[in-house]
């Protein structure tokens, strides 16, 4: 059995406006040692997956729905004590902003040992030489000292290592990853990432990252999740999604990308917005913005199946030769110009 | 070409100043510390560093929205580094700007028609239908619908803010046009409609750009010229292809080799070169060249001491560094062990 299994995971707000379905239908599973990317634009539901496994959602206007079993346990299911203590011991999560996600009044080594004393049954003291372990083993220089700055001492990438080092400080078995690079500059988002891809196999961590870089994506993941509007559109080992993809929304995210290998005079672009979960579109979510929409992509909503015979899963209308041959197409169109 | 912008040793310093009514300044940041470039008509210069490099400094500076501590800067023949506000004001129209966040750069309680005719109206231009005729035409321009005319910035996305953005500029016919992280706020294919947007209009009003951004992707895709910025210095101009073929200074090497690859072959042979540490204080910056404590050829006694100065490589490149890069990509062996300065510079 895998480490966690998340089946047909559904969530729901209740907003002034009406129901808005953010999740709709997310399905995977996680091994030891395994990155799973979730690659999305902001509204795509990647997030709030995360959220919902975490048990973080406002339970005032939220409803959730499916299985996220983790070593056995429902976390949507289990009691709020038993998540509390799962939660932070054995699943932590890494937070995109290191600016908000930290108490500005605390000294750091006061939030790293508090997230030690809550999980586990140790003297102040004890606590206080993890968190200066923590800070150490996420490479903090002067680490003695820099236990008793606040987070505004820090600067933007060392306060992420911050982050990271509340999060790995209990040993969890997954982390979950919400963009952490995305406020970092690409130098220590570099850092950041060898850090991370160091500390994965050292401990044999499970790492879910969630990101909107198909760059970074293709840097750490060995799956890849890409989200729309809500629902998996496709889902497959890196080097399927790089190089056979089988979605029309995965070929224009990869056309779209301005990059350093190569060099195009106009860019791919898919037109129009991403749908509002307030009110998405019959039929497939993509249908509007899709060069290749068919009528029945207008009504019928495609289920997320298998290609040929393989593992790679994706939701789309589109018969298998046109997909083979736009996915070839798409790529070659990238490698030319990379020449 | 000619030159529509010519910068020469702009200075930022913004003092920092002790007491309350003598206050005396105890020092300076200097977040923009001499800098030189010069932009032809009809050119793209992109500008990239990482944050606190002076790069948004520099794009105001170079707009008088703030007034330069020293050096001076040139537009279209004309030295406005010291005009005033008033004399300022003709030039205005000629110089716009785009700016990052098209949710806070709109005022959110006036109609997108009105935000994007105020250009028209301080400029004196057209009667109010002439204007309104002409926010029409420019909402076409930029992919919106004429009747978007009414609306709030609210009721449009992300995208299509930054699209009203670039509509108000270009409302008075600019000559150049500054865009500071322009597509920064975007997602990816939305991103993807900004940049096409900004490329056609480029060729269809002869525009000039100052693009401004972090993503070197993204100054690679719409750029003729780079230069690169570290702690409010130049540390590296060339042409795009120059630049991106083969990097001469070191931190130009190590940004380009810490850009993730969206190319997951490339990914899993690729070495970045990880710089140790974080940018130096702007206040105090390190003696010699202000790369030198993060650089992994810098040379004691060399460049700890004396501060490079840009220079010319060949017709299109030039670099401040004392031992720049021999040839790219490179070894982390070929990296730390740099050849003599005498052979670098033959």
């Amino acid at each position: 059995m895998a480490l966690l299994e998340v089946e047909d995971l559904r969530t729901s707000f209740q907003t002034d406006d009406g129901v808005v379905t953010a999740v709709d239908g997310v399905s995977f599973s996680l091994e030891r040692g395994e990155t799973l990317g979730i690659v999305g634009e902001s509204g795509s539901g990647k997030s709030v997956t995360c959220l919902t496994i975490m048990g973080l959602n406002d339970p005032r206007n939220t409803t959730s729905e499916g299985i996220a079993r983790f070593d056995g346990v429902d976390l949507l299911r289990t009691d709020p004590e038993s998540l509390r203590a799962l939660r932070g011991m054995r699943i932590a999560m890494i937070f995109q902003d290191p600016m908000t996600s930290l108490n500005p009044v605390k000294k750091i080594g006061w939030q790293l040992e508090e997230a030690v004393l809550v999980h586990r049954d140790v003297s102040k003291k004890e606590a206080r030489n993890l968190a200066l372990e923590a800070m150490k083993s996420v490479r903090i220089p002067r680490a003695e000292q820099r236990i008793d700055d606040y987070p505004h001492q820090f600067s933007g990438g060392m306060r992420q290592r911050v982050m990271i080092a509340m999060a790995l400080i209990n040993e969890p078995d997954v982390v979950i990853a919400d963009e952490p690079t995305t406020a970092l500059d690409v130098t220590t988002q570099a850092q950041i990432l060898e850090l991370m891809n160091q500390l994965q196999q050292e401990r044999n961590m499970a790492i879910i990252m969630i990101t909107h870089d198909l760059g970074v994506v293709a840097e750490v993941a060995d799956d890849v999740i890409v989200m729309y509007g809500g629902q998996v559109v496709e889902h497959a080992k890196v080097d399927e999604i790089f190089y056979r993809p089988r979605h029309p929304y995965t070929w224009g995210l990869l056309g779209s990308l301005p990059r350093l290998d190569l060099e195009v005079e106009r860019l791919e672009q898919i037109p129009g917005q991403p749908p509002s979960l307030l009110n998405p579109p019959p039929g497939c979510r993509f249908h509007p913005r899709c060069t290749f929409a068919m009528d029945v992509c207008r009504t019928d909503v495609p289920q997320l199946l298998s290609f040929g015979e393989g593992s790679h899963l994706q939701r789309c209308w589109l018969d298998d030769a046109t997909k083979e041959r736009e996915a070839a197409r798409t790529i070659a169109s990238l490698q030319q110009e990379a020449s | 070409m000619s030159d529509l912008l010519v910068v020469e040793d702009l200075k930022m310093h913004f003092p920092i100043t002790r007491g309350i009514v003598f206050q005396k300044q105890v020092a300076a940041v200097k977040a923009v510390d001499g800098v030189s470039f010069s932009v032809a008509q009809g050119e793209t210069l992109g500008i990239v560093g990482e944050s606190g490099c002076g790069k948004s400094t520099l794009a105001r500076c170079v707009l008088r929205l703030l007034d330069p501590t020293g050096g001076s800067v040139v537009f279209d023949g004309h030295d406005i580094t010291n005009l005033s506000r008033s004399e300022m004001r003709p030039l205005r129209r000629e110089m716009m700007m785009v700016f990052q966040d098209p949710y806070a750069s709109l005022n959110p309680r006036k109609r997108v028609g009105f935000t994007i005719a105020e250009p028209l109206e301080v400029n004196n231009i057209g009667t109010d239908a002439e204007r309104k005729r002409r926010v029409q035409e420019l909402l076409e321009i930029v992919g919106l619908s004429p009747e978007h005319y009414n609306r709030f910035p609210h009721e449009f996305s992300g995208g299509q803010r930054q699209r009203i953005g670039v509509a108000r500029a270009l409302a008075v016919n600019p000559k150049l046009i500054v865009c500071d992280e322009p597509v920064s706020a975007l997602d990816v294919s939305v991103q993807a409609q900004i940049l096409n947007l900004l490329k056609d209009l480029q060729r269809e009003f002869g525009l000039t750009y100052v693009f401004i951004a972090h993503d070197l992707n993204v100054v690679r895709h719409i750029s003729d010229r780079v230069m690169v910025m570290y702690l409010g210095k130049v540390v590296e101009v060339a042409s795009d292809r120059a630049l991106y073929t083969h990097p001469r200074h070191p931190y130009t090497g190590a940004l380009m080799s810490a850009v993730p690859a969206p190319n997951p072959k490339l990914a899993r042979m690729r070495r970045p070169i990880v710089l140790e540490g974080d940018v130096p204080n702007p206040i105090n910056p390190p003696d010699g060249c202000r790369f030198h404590p993060r650089c992994p050829r810098a040379r004691v006694g060399l460049c700890d001491v004396e501060e490079p100065q840009l220079r010319d490589l060949d017709s299109n490149h030039s670099t401040a560094c004392h031992l720049p890069l021999e040839h790219w990509p490179m070894t982390t062996e070929e990296l730390t062990h740099p050849a003599e300065p005498s052979m670098a510079t033959s």
